[in-house]
């Protein structure tokens, strides 16, 4: 027993520090590339179309990549490992970067000003005003994050190509030896310690929040949280200890040399920034890289397979359109449950007190670990409510409760950091529930809310990858759609038609770009003009 | 001018002083914040030149320190962090800055309140700590866009009282405050000099030189003379003539 306890403790651990040290890795690399895009009109374009549509392409779908990359390439343990962290890593990084590129988007025009006047240097930028400014969006997405990265955590930790099985050391691979030795009551408590782990994890998560919205959204009257006596922090900040050391002063002493023969260059025009050659570089090395790749593929794949994906093509759109439609339901279902639930949870203490941390603990629990027991218990009751529609509802519903937190922490968020003079004017007016919404509520948490539904839109795509094909779910049940273009590549992927599920894939990725293109990033650009609540008041 | 051709100014041409306070005043949208700007090097004239002691000014520097109408103030800074935010430029020591913030914190009268965040402060001392870290800043010009706008009357005309004392302080290196204000009185009692802006696209339609001792009172007859003749320029059907 002692042994289980300690397997699963470690399990829980390696699964754990994977998603969180991915988080963290996400959320560096994301200030500095949403700098970038805000301070290059061709870099932002090229952003945000990259993150839309590496958001909205099921994480499965990068199978292709991981087969050929991490399995085949580097292979060994190291390769499984690169593997599963490449699988997270692009399911936790995506709602962080455009969380973080919207909120340099949205940063007041003043405070850039007052950063302008004081010349403050790009990382002195970075660290006063833009990483701060950004902290509340952070944290809102740190929950969808955590819980996503569980979600596929689970299934990437085993996974499987063609007849060949892959297995990296954490929690799954435990309760999946557990499952095929057949005990269950190991099984249990696995998913019992992962239950406490998460829940632990959450109230850590909201301790953050509460602090973050305190100290650094705009003008909420929400009161500082002050550090305490003993703060860890604090105490161990590094300037704190390098104060003394003598190298420190050198330093000092050469920045100060520095500034003093900087000082006259306010009357200089500014110098042209060579770091935009360089990037010019990187760029086009880039686009030869893939130019290349790609002349390699479509080189490799004969005549005959060209034919038979171009004939496919077809099938594959109307597939896509079912996919849609489910896409679209999935959203408005979870934008109801947002606006009304996030608005209750966001004005009404006890709600949220009870609320919020059921359905944070809820989503951060991977739905493949627990969905198959659900499906067990209601397919009887579902099925005679919905009949040969059956597997698409449970399709629909773990599409739902995949992606729903998305929108809804997102919009809670936006409520939170709503500035309270809005609140005030709202019952000053005595405004019933819809005039709110309509006229305060909704426009001011605008930008939450499209942050929030973009990433539940790209989200929901994982949902259906994984319910739309599900051979034994539950003994020998499976749960399989007629029409789905995630099924289409599920099932190639299954049976080794890598072409295929790549084709298919491709296809759905040129669909995504244009979506990113005429949708996404006019509603960001809208929020940006219109929708900037923090700046309504000062 | 603008992107769309639309011509903002036309023909103008300030001149801030040596220990002078200058205003600006002018109808609402007539470009007052905009010129602040162009001053500030914030944006760039596609016509004309500023200068500062004799020197083009092509993008925003310490030396031309602008305080928003806008209460601009960093809610996770501390008041004195948000005044160390000036001292960046001078690469002082953590120490040495924070005796400096201390001190300009002291000059506009909020010591003792270091260490609240601005979400803890009132508009008027939001505002003094704007003020403040402006000051730190060791400007040579001080560029003011309506800084009173958002305070109470009582607050605002307590700082006006304060302000020109505070500004042309013998320990500061100040040589000049341009500032912006739709509000006649308040420029008359600060300002000894005021360019009236009117007309689209805006001109100068006079310079007032303001020959009054301080502090200066509005009920006092050459104070309302003045005022007089500024609304005059104001409403001039000339002044407004395309």
């Amino acid at each position: 027993m002692t042994d289980a306890v300690l397997l699963i403790l470690a399990g829980i651990s390696a699964t754990t520090s994977r998603v969180l040290g991915l988080i963290l890795l996400s959320i560096v690399v994301g200030w500095f590339l949403s700098y970038y895009a805000i301070k290059s009109r061709l870099f932002e374009n090229i952003f945000v179309a990259f993150v839309e549509v590496f958001e909205s392409v099921p994480v499965i779908s990068f199978f292709p990549i991981v087969l050929l990359v991490f399995v085949a390439g580097i292979g060994g343990p190291l390769g499984s490992e690169l593997a599963v962290d490449f699988l997270v890593f692009t399911a936790v990084v995506w709602n962080i970067w455009i969380g973080e590129y919207q909120a340099f988007k949205t940063v007041p025009r003043e405070m850039v000003e007052v950063s302008e006047n004081y010349r403050l240097t790009f990382f002195e930028k970075l660290t006063r005003l833009y990483i701060p400014f950004s902290v509340p969006r952070i944290v809102a997405n740190l929950f969808p994050s955590f819980s996503d990265g569980f979600f596929y955590i689970t299934v990437s930790e085993a996974f499987s190509i063609g007849s060949k099985s892959y297995k990296v050391f954490g929690i799954t691979s435990v309760i999946s030896s557990y499952v095929i030795a057949g005990d269950w009551a190991d099984v249990e408590l696995a998913l019992f310690l992962l239950s406490i782990v998460i829940v632990a994890i959450i109230l850590l998560f909201r301790e953050i929040t509460k602090r973050s919205v305190a100290k650094y959204a705009l003008d909420t009257d929400i009161p500082v949280i002050r550090r305490g006596r003993l703060n860890l922090l604090e105490a161990t900040r590094r300037s704190g200890i390098l104060s003394k050391n003598p190298l420190t002063k050198l330093a000092n002493y050469n920045r100060q040399k520095k500034s003093r023969t900087a000082v006259d260059d306010y009357f200089e025009p500014e110098k042209k920034r060579r770091i935009n050659y360089i990037t010019a570089v990187i760029g086009l090395a880039i686009l030869a890289v893939l130019v290349y790749g790609l002349y390699n593929i479509v080189s490799k794949v004969s005549y005959g397979t060209w034919m038979m994906l171009i004939g496919d093509t077809p099938g594959l759109l109307v597939d896509l359109l079912y996919d849609y439609l489910r896409v679209l339901i999935i959203v408005a279902v979870s934008m109801v449950f947002a606006i009304f639930v996030g608005y209750y949870f966001a004005t009404n203490r006890t709600g949220e007190k009870i609320g919020l941390p059921a359905i944070q603990t809820f989503a951060s629990y991977p739905t493949p670990i627990y969905f198959p027991f659900v499906f067990l218990a209601t397919s009887v009751f579902v099925s005679s409510m919905f009949g040969y529609l059956t597997d698409e509802f449970f399709v629909l519903f773990l599409g739902f409760i995949s992606t729903f937190y998305y929108v809804f922490y997102s919009f809670w968020m936006g409520v939170k950091a709503m500035p309270q003079e809005f609140t005030e004017l709202m019952n000053n007016l005595d405004l019933n529930l819809f005039q709110k919404m309509r006229r305060v509520i909704l426009p001011s948490a605008f930008p939450y809310l499209i942050s929030g539904i973009s990433a539940t839109i790209n989200s929901a795509w994982g949902g259906l990858m994984i319910g739309e094909y599900w051979p034994n779910i539950a003994g020998n049940k499976s749960l399989v759609v007629s029409h789905g273009l995630m099924k289409d590549i599920a099932v190639a992927t299954a049976s080794g038609n890598i072409a295929l599920a790549a084709w298919a894939s491709f296809i759905f990725g040129i669909i995504v770009v244009f979506y990113s293109i005429f949708f996404t990033k006019r509603m960001m650009d809208v929020s940006r003009k219109r929708y900037v609540a923090e700046e309504g008041i000062f | 001018m603008f992107e769309n051709k639309y011509k903002v100014f036309e023909n103008v041409d300030l001149v801030a002083e040596d220990m002078k306070f200058v205003g600006l005043v002018g109808p609402s949208g007539v470009g007052k914040s905009t010129l602040l700007r162009l001053i500030g090097g914030f944006l760039r004239p596609s016509k004309g030149e500023v200068r500062l002691a004799g020197k083009p000014v092509l993008r925003p520097s310490p030396k031309l320190v602008l305080v928003h109408q806008s209460i601009v103030t960093f809610p996770w800074m501390t008041a004195i962090d948000n005044v160390m935010l000036s001292l960046i430029p001078k690469h002082l020591g953590r120490d040495e800055a924070r005796k400096v913030a201390i001190n300009a914190l002291e000059v506009v009268g909020l010591q003792g309140f270091e260490e609240l965040y601005p979400k803890e402060m009132s508009g008027g001392m939001r505002q003094r700590v704007a003020i403040a870290r402006a000051i730190a800043a060791d400007p040579m010009v001080l560029l003011m866009d309506e800084p009173f706008a958002h305070l109470d009357e009582l607050t605002a005309e307590g700082i006006r009282q304060d302000i020109y004392n505070i500004l042309f302080n013998k320990n500061l290196p100040l040589r000049s405050v341009i500032m912006v204000s739709h509000n006649l009185s308040e420029v008359l009692e600060l300002a000894d000099v005021i360019y009236v802006l009117n007309g689209s696209p805006a001109t100068v339609v006079a310079r007032v030189d303001i020959d009054m001792p301080r502090p200066r009172s509005p009920r006092d007859p050459k104070f309302n003379s003045y005022l007089d003749l500024m609304y005059n320029y104001l409403t001039n059907k000339k002044g407004r003539q395309r």
